[in-house]
């Protein structure tokens, strides 16, 4: 997915505000002198529809105003990666007919408990204006934004020909907004609830979909910490004839995928196993499940696995050879298991697994997998002092094997340089790395050296690296390298690491792509901030938690930079003269400081 | 919400959690030698030794690393310019010497970066949907911090300013543990509601438990969700509290509007 920003047009809205320079006006009244200004407008409409890359039609509305207004008009889907980048009043201003938004809120690093509820990121604003403004809205994309059951309710009333919710990393609502937008969106292809927070309001959901025939294409709600009417699941896959993604969450037993797959298996592409488990032991003998998954003879996608009980895993292995992404990521599957599945994924594209597999594991999948593009590897016990079932050994062994692998997360309790250094020979694909070497600031294992060496050599050799995320012990050279080779980056992650300021220093005043940073506990203070300030109009969001800054810098950046929203979050008490600043948040803006700000959150 | 006075002289809320996230918050990043700093005789009042956060904090940070850099030091190649560890900012705050005792340092928030849903899978991979019973094993202990020092957790109680910290490594069970509260809770609040004009004869404080009492027992745990103390088996409880709160018994449903869900789903 293009992480192309719907933020650049703010900017050019800023600057389509001040007047034309002389020669682009020129260019416009003459062409307004030649050609009625509504026909120039239709020829451009219509050539601009056949735009659709973000990144185009940001680059086409800064050619005149003309083309700024057209463009408004003609473009359907609408990228906004910070929802506090600008007010929805103003996203309603410029695009008159939008069909399609993605939305996101809270920043990353708010999934690991760095950021206090009830910070904000509210659907509620938006639903409320583009009910007004689009009637026509047929897909939402929102991602970590809060989203409550009023919310839901106000989307079903408000967008008749409604299509597509896909709710990623939300919370704020429940089953019985679900509820809602299932017996009201008549017109629903897409309900897609992916590591959302939802509340169980003992609502039954399923049951709540129109009687007649859906045009669900994809249902996912793996998420669910709810159980569900299995009964009326099975009714509604029955009605559901274009259904091709159904992911099913941990209530739905074994025994009932079962009775699923039989109904509708062909059709299905993408699979959700739901728990895996037996749910009635007291049958003698259990129904025969491969030859229910043999009967899938589409599905390329498989996950779910959220109780497995391995002795049914084998079950599988008939849609294994046509798998291109397979999830494994709730299971906890030992090595001796797991050899004999991924044996037979040779398609296999997207891996995700917990480290239980093992280096063993990680060895099979180098061996059979050859078109690997992504995988990720997260720890089945993540603390900080255990013994670590994977290291560089599988790093090195999926180096050698998948030489296509373009994203890598991995959690780890060691790592080597060497290991880095091999990977990004190995792997020049690459355009996600994000290690995590749990124990925090653990040297190279084997020389005890800093793992500067091996990060430097992903960021040098891997030239296609837009994503990094560090850790182990890393000094100042290491950041050194990210500055002066990451040409690319747009998104680094940094924990515990760093000598001095001169780390951070190096970031900004290399890595000239640079959008999104977010830092924690490492020791970057004042003179670090200011060296980026000629560059933060130009970034998404800036995050650094537990450093070294003081307030007084943060006010001198929220003053030198009108349009930044400088949030200082949790720092201590009331007491705004408190000089440490515990987090700080701060991200351009077109429509200055929200108002929904918490009491928790300064803002400069 | 409104702005709760830090002095915490009036609470009208019920929860007005924000000033108390924050300071939980810290709690979680304070490691054990700042718990034990806490143990040591003072003459401040008890939740005085809260006061000099900034500075605590960003010591607390320096000290931090300088524990985790006591155990990465195995190998003597290893050397960090550790420049910006002023020799002074060890001495000044934690005794040296506990940061040898551990094994481990303390674990931090969000460390390793695992989202929530994620981090259970060790207590919950052999059971079915969620058995309770799994946890009396053992496996739901995983993630505890280590229970050789005390196991020291916050406490506070609607209407009196001062928290306070109770070890919960020193109850075995839910009784000691409301006995204890009363102890430590009986005096203050009725010095509260003798300096607001109510009667400052000392009551016990019971039924914290059974809902019966005026008060009751409210914990939060590692994932920000409010409970019911009492509910689970006390080892779980252990392995999963970060701090306490007494509540009015009133303004239990409220109280726990964000919980209740989650409530549910521990039960289950």
């Amino acid at each position: 997915m293009s992480e192309d920003d719907e933020d650049q047009s703010p900017a050019s809205d800023l600057r389509s505000q001040r007047p034309c320079s002389p020669n682009k006006s020129r260019n416009c009244i003459s062409s307004s002198q030649t050609f009625p200004d509504h026909v120039l407008e239709n020829v451009l409409e219509n050539v601009l529809q056949f735009l659709d890359s973000r990144c185009d039609r940001n680059a086409a509305s800064l050619v005149c105003k003309l083309w700024w207004k057209v463009e408004g008009l003609t473009r359907s889907e609408v990228f906004i990666g910070n929802c506090y980048a600008l007010s929805p009043a103003r996203l309603t201003q410029r695009f008159k007919r939008v069909r399609s938004l993605l939305l996101k809120g809270k920043p990353r690093f708010a999934d690991f408990n760095l950021m206090p509820a009830d910070w904000g990121a509210n659907f509620a604003p938006w639903v409320s204006t583009m009910a007004k403004a689009y009637p026509w809205l047929e897909k939402v994309d929102l991602k970590r934004m809060f989203v409550t059951d009023d919310d839901l309710a106000l989307l079903a009333e408000s967008f008749p020909g409604f299509k597509e919710l896909i709710l990623v990393c939300c919370e704020g609502f429940g089953t019985s907004g679900i509820a809602v937008v299932a017996n009201k969106c008549r017109k629903l292809k897409v309900l897609d609830l992916i590591e959302s927070d939802v509340t169980d309001d003992e609502v039954d959901w399923v049951s709540c979909f129109p009687e007649d025939v859906t045009c669900l294409e994809s249902l996912a709600f793996d998420c669910v910490e709810a159980p569900i009417n299995f009964k009326a699941l099975e009714a509604l896959v029955g009605r559901s004839p274009l259904l091709r993604k159904l992911r099913l969450n941990r209530f739905v037993s074994l025994e009932e995928v079962h009775r699923l797959l039989l109904l509708g298996a062909p059709q299905l592409t993408s699979l959700g196993t739901g728990s895996f488990s037996r749910g009635d032991q007291s049958q003698q003998e259990p129904p025969d499940y491969a030859a229910a998954f043999r009967s899938c003879k589409s599905v390329v996608c498989l996950s779910g696995f959220r109780e497995l009980m391995p002795e049914y895993l084998p079950a599988i292995l008939p849609v294994c050879a046509n798998l291109t992404s397979l999830n494994f990521s709730y299971a906890n599957i030992s090595p001796d298991m797991f050899k004999p599945i991924i044996h037979n994924c040779h398609k296999l594209q997207i891996f995700w697994a917990l480290d239980s597999i093992c280096d063993e594991g990680l060895q099979a999948v180098a061996a059979t997998c050859k078109e690997l593009r992504e995988l990720r590897i997260f720890p089945f016990d993540p603390r900080e002092d255990t013994e670590g079932p994977v290291s560089e050994l599988g790093l090195q062994a999926i180096s050698e094997g998948c030489r296509k692998l373009e994203s890598l997360l991995y959690f780890c309790q060691h790592m080597t340089n060497a290991a880095l250094i091999a990977m990004s020979h190995n792997c020049p694909e690459l355009t996600v790395f994000r290690l995590c070497i749990m124990g925090r600031l653990r040297p190279d294992h084997v020389t005890g050296k800093a793992m500067d060496e091996g990060f430097g050599a992903i960021v040098k050799n891997c030239k296609k690296l837009t994503r990094l995320a560090v850790s182990g012990l890393l000094t100042d050279q290491a950041f050194r390298y990210m500055g002066e080779y990451g040409k690319l980056i747009r998104t680094l992650s940094v924990a515990f690491a760093g000598d001095s300021d001169m780390a951070l220093r190096h970031v900004l005043e290399g890595c000239p792509r640079l959008q999104k940073l977010e830092i924690r506990d490492s020791p970057f203070g004042d003179v670090a901030l200011r060296s980026g300030m000629h560059r933060y109009y130009n970034m998404r969001f800036v995050w650094m938690s537990a450093c070294r800054l003081t307030m007084g810098c943060c006010k001198d950046v929220a003053r030198a930079m009108p349009n930044l929203v400088v949030e200082v979050i949790g720092s201590d008490d009331d007491d705004v003269n408190r000089d440490y600043v515990e987090t700080l948040y701060m991200y351009r803006s077109l429509d200055g400081p929200r108002k929904d700000a918490p009491q928790f959150v300064t803002i400069l | 919400m409104e702005g709760c006075p830090r002095s915490r002289e009036t609470c009208p809320k019920l929860l007005d959690l924000i000033p108390q996230e924050r300071k939980w918050y810290h709690d979680e990043e304070k490691n054990n030698s700042d718990q034990e700093k806490k143990l040591e005789l003072r003459l401040a009042p008890p939740g005085g030794d809260e006061e000099d956060h900034s500075a605590m904090k960003k010591k607390k940070n320096l000290d931090t690393r300088n524990n985790i850099k006591k155990e990465a030091e195995d190998k003597p190649i290893f050397n960090l310019s550790g420049n910006h560890f002023s020799p002074s900012n060890k001495t000044t705050y934690a005794p040296p010497h506990i940061s040898h005792k551990r094994t481990a340092p303390g674990p931090v928030v969000g460390w390793p970066p695992v989202r929530s849903f994620r981090k259970n899978l060790a207590s919950s991979s052999s059971s079915k949907l969620g058995n309770d019973q799994i946890n009396k094993s053992g496996e739901g202990e995983k993630q505890v911090e280590p229970k050789r020092e005390g196991m020291f957790v916050k406490i506070n109680m609607d209407s009196v300013p001062i928290g306070r910290k109770v070890d919960l490594n020193a109850y075995s069970t839910y009784e000691q543990l409301s006995f204890a509260v009363d102890k430590l809770f009986r005096g203050l609040l009725a010095a509260q509601r003798d300096a607001s004009g109510g009667e400052g004869e000392e009551k016990p404080i019971i039924g914290l438990l059974n809902g019966k009492g005026e008060f009751t027992l409210t914990y939060e745990d590692n994932e920000g969700d409010k409970m019911l103390v009492g509910d689970v088996p006390w080892q779980m409880f252990i392995s999963s509290v970060k701090r306490l709160r007494v509540i009015k018994s009133s303004e239990i449903s409220s109280a726990l509007k964000f919980g209740c869900s989650k409530q549910e789903k521990m039960r289950n």
